[in-house]
């Protein structure tokens, strides 16, 4: 998060790659990611398995959920 | 953590927990829109009521009898016909508030009020905006069913009246046929945009809640990849408050 004076600017994350048990990866677009049940994705934050993006920057989780 | 739980089956439960704790988040806002609502319907009826009362005092009698003031049958349709309709919405909202026959039982009545003042004024066109004031209302509940209930109530009183009275409803004694169909057009008009705001408020909601569950999902993992000092440390903060 970027802060100018008053301002706030949050980058928002654009791409999420997902990391299932099985050692898989899966790259989702945000809406996607938005779709999944509310349970997959909380499982995906609580273990630290999905990695945020806006384009190929990475953007830290506690970030991306804020935009 | 118990070594003998494996991390797996630990986020499982832990995310089984924070979907639990959004869904009774959701569902505590959802029940707080809805009695919130219940109890502005309670005081609106009664207001409703009153007026009705002092409008069939005044204006009514001249509606209907010219400029002879008289203790006409509307007063006594205003305080008893007006107290059916009010009782039992209010004792409803006072008594379950929020239960799902309670804001079909308020809808249905809300429009029985429009219909009454309608009946009151003499069919007069101004105060057929009531059913649009009304259905703004009932839109509070942010629940699109109630909506149906008030557009069917309306329609069937402006179908069964313009055939048996209609000037209590229209103000005049021989109107198409069809005039009734015209008035449900208006509001069902208005519905399909009270419906689509209903449902777009309901998915909102569900927003909120969703975003809250992922913002603690964060905080757990942060929880979990905290040394034990870390831990400690934000127990001990915690305490001192």
């Amino acid at each position: 998060m970027e802060t100018h004076g008053q301002q706030t600017t949050v980058t928002r994350y654009d791409r999420v790659v997902v990391h299932d048990g099985a050692g898989k990866r899966r790259q989702l677009s945000r809406s996607e990611f938005e779709k999944l049940p509310l349970r997959e994705r909380v499982t995906y934050l609580i273990g630290g398995t999905a990695e945020f993006f806006a384009g190929t920057e990475p953007v830290p989780a506690t970030e991306a959920m804020k935009g | 953590m118990n070594a003998s739980v494996k991390p797996i089956d630990s986020i499982s439960a832990a995310a089984d927990a924070v979907v639990g704790r959004a869904e009774a988040r959701f569902d505590a806002h959802r029940q707080e829109i809805l009695r919130s609502t219940d109890r502005m319907f309670a005081g609106l009826l009664v207001a409703q009521w009153i007026f009705a009362i002092v409008l069939a005092l005044t204006v009514s009698p001249y509606a209907w009898q010219g400029k002879v003031k008289t203790v006409h049958v509307h007063v006594w349709a205003a305080i008893l016909l007006g107290g059916a309709i009010t009782c039992v919405p209010v004792a409803l909202a006072l008594l379950r508030p929020g239960a799902v026959l309670t804001r079909h039982v308020i809808a249905a009545s809300q429009m029985f009020w429009s219909a009454l003042l309608i009946h009151l004024t003499g069919g007069r066109i101004e105060t057929h905006f009531h059913v649009f004031g009304s259905l703004a209302f009932i839109a509070f509940y942010r629940d699109w069913p109630v909506l149906l209930t008030g557009t069917v109530v309306i329609a069937a009183d402006h179908f069964m009246r313009g055939i048996l009275w209609p000037e209590s409803v229209y103000g005049i004694a021989n109107p198409e046929w069809w005039r009734f169909l015209e008035h449900a057009g208006w509001v069902v008009f208005i519905v399909i945009f009270l419906v689509l705001s209903c449902l777009r408020s309901y998915r909102d909601m569900r927003v909120m809640a969703e975003r809250g569950a992922e913002l603690e999902a964060l905080s757990e993992n942060q929880w979990r990849n905290s040394s034990v000092v870390d831990r400690a440390a934000a127990e001990s903060a915690a305490r001192r408050g």
